[in-house]
């Protein structure tokens, strides 16, 4: 962890990567109904993807205090079944905390299979962990 | 104010994991992922509004606008059962026609009410044992199915699907009997089909044609989908028996009823690869990229063309398995052994796997790869049991006929060998 937290807000960033088949299944975001989905119609809909997505996430400091998310920019990112959207974020708390909970319910309610597959890159160590209906939260030690 | 830049940094790959079929088998897959980087650029920004990122369903399709419009009656109505059943059962159709594994999720999501209840409705017990059937959780599927049967005797569906999983397990004592419960149930010409489904596992496969060309006739009138089965039964009859130009012509006419079938297609294209015709598996599957099954028929032929794709289709698939094996379904076994031995030119890996799908999943290609991975890692003995299972059931089929042969011939020859 970086110096110059102390009494000041602490921030981490994040990258969330959402597939488009599921962001289309929900939000339709293919105008044109022709089956593509084009830059031009993702970029349209970068509002809504925002919005719809960020409800579904949220941290809480170790106190119990939430802390906010803060979207950066969406990119696009390729994944072994398909592009998806990268959403960059920062978590901005009031202060440090030991412990940071990140709950995640994106998707659970139209699929209860779905998994978000979370990383976690902390320098040297890497951490991975798998959010389920039944595992919808994580506890990061930081 | 000062602001705390720290090192952590949370990334989300939030696995749509579209295709799929899980699986517990990742181990093998994960050693190959330490390899090669993966083949893709890091997030980036299209430049062209005109780039197409991705597929979708296309609102062209009538499937899918009907999909939209129950969808839509559903949210007017959440609580109405005949809305909610409708959609689900829509969902799983249409995912097992494209082999994207999530509507059988969205299935799940839309009946989850009614399956709460202390007394689920019979209709949804079936509909959700055919979503655990389409993930391969035999087990929990088949107690779903009895329960349905406990509570209505003579719901045909129930009977149907259940003598489907005791065939893909191999248990044809059983599936015969629930063969029988559908001839009562729903009448003589369903009871047929699931009657010549049986045979073709237990050494009438010439008369589950005769009884399948019946089916057909009196079928003309029956919903395509029945009509497609009947036709691909007919193509697998016709490959057992190594009628080749047979099993071509149902395969085709199997896909002029419903074009772009991923479970037709992969059939057909597992069909044309063992014909050695890969060029037409890559013009078959072209745009189907997004099933799993279809991507490794992909690679397959991509590799027995020795074309330069295939460190990219390889690197994709064991991706694909190993984001599968993270949601911990248990799915694609038969896919996972065959990509090992094939694609991965790892025999005792593809052994180890088969031998795992085969204790879940029977049917003859299961067989064939157990045989085909039991030869290839030299240890014939790892076959005993299927070799047992092939004499008691009198398989008929001429691809696995000889495999069988050559695992007993070396036994044989291993069992003089032994002091």
């Amino acid at each position: 962890m970086d110096d110059g937290h102390r009494g000041g807000t602490f921030v981490v960033h994040g990258q969330w990567d959402i597939a488009l088949r599921d962001l289309d299944f929900v939000l339709t975001l293919d105008d044109d109904g022709d089956g593509r989905l084009t830059w031009g119609e993702v970029r349209r809909h970068q509002a809504d993807i925002e919005r719809y997505a960020y409800a579904y996430l949220g941290f809480t400091a170790n106190s119990g205090t939430r802390c906010a998310i803060r979207p950066a920019r969406q990119m696009i990112d390729d994944h072994a079944d398909g592009a998806y959207v990268a959403l960059f974020f920062d978590v901005v708390c009031t202060q440090a905390p030991v412990r940071l909970r990140l709950d995640y319910n994106l998707f659970f309610a139209i699929d209860p299979s779905h998994r978000g597959i979370f990383v976690m890159n902390n320098g040297a160590s890497v951490a991975t962990a798998v959010l389920s209906p039944q595992n919808a939260a994580i506890d990061l030690a930081l | 104010m000062p602001v705390c830049r720290s090192r952590q940094y949370l990334a989300f790959a939030l696995a749509s994991l579209a295709t799929c079929q899980g699986t517990a088998y990742g181990a093998a897959t994960a050693a190959s992922l330490s390899g090669p980087a993966a083949p893709f650029r890091t997030p980036y920004l299209p430049s062209n509004d005109a780039e197409t990122l991705q597929d979708v369903p296309s609102a062209l399709d009538p499937a899918v606008s009907e999909m939209r419009a129950l969808r839509a009656q559903l949210d007017a109505a959440p609580r109405s059962f005949p809305a909610a059943i409708s959609l689900a059962d829509t969902y799983v159709a249409y995912g097992r026609q494209v082999g994207d594994a999530h509507y059988a999720g969205y299935a799940e999501a839309v009946i989850a009410s009614w399956m709460a209840a202390a007394q689920p409705p019979t209709r949804v017990l079936v509909t959700q044992a055919t979503i655990l059937q389409y993930r391969h959780q035999f087990g929990a599927a088949r107690a779903l199915l009895q329960q349905a049967l406990r509570k209505d005797r003579g719901y045909a569906q129930a009977w149907l699907t259940l003598a489907t999983l005791d065939m893909v397990q191999g248990d044809y004592p059983s599936a015969g009997k629930e063969c029988a419960q559908v001839t009562a149930a729903a009448g003589v010409e369903l009871g047929l089909v699931c009657s010549a489904n049986l045979r073709s596992y237990t050494g009438q496969a010439r008369q589950s044609l005769v009884l399948l060309h019946q089916a057909e006739a009196a079928g003309e009138n029956a919903p395509v989908n029945y009509q497609a089965w009947v036709q691909d039964l007919m193509s697998e009859d016709a490959e057992r028996l190594g009628d080749w130009p047979l099993a071509e012509a149902h395969y085709l006419q199997a896909l002029r009823l419903l074009p772009h079938d991923n479970f037709l297609m992969v059939a057909y294209a597992d069909f044309l690869l063992d014909r050695a015709r890969q060029k037409e598996v890559m013009t078959l599957l072209a745009g189907h990229e997004q099933s799993d099954t279809a991507f490794l028929r992909l690679a397959l032929a991509q590799s027995a063309l020795h074309s330069e794709q295939v460190g990219r289709y390889t690197w994709i698939m064991a991706a694909r398995f190993q984001a599968l094996a993270l949601r911990g379904s248990d799915f694609f076994g038969r896919e996972q052994a065959r990509f090992a031995l094939e694609l991965q030119h790892d025999p005792q890996a593809a052994l180890d796997l088969a031998r795992r799908n085969w204790q879940v999943q029977r049917e003859p290609w299961d067989t064939r790869l157990l045989l085909e991975a039991a030869l290839a890692a030299q240890q014939p003995q790892a076959a005993n049991d299927a070799l047992a299972f092939l004499q008691r059931n009198k398989l008929e089929d001429v691809i696995i006929e000889p495999l069988a042969r050559e695992l007993r011939t070396k036994l044989t020859a291993a069992d003089g060998a032994a002091p």
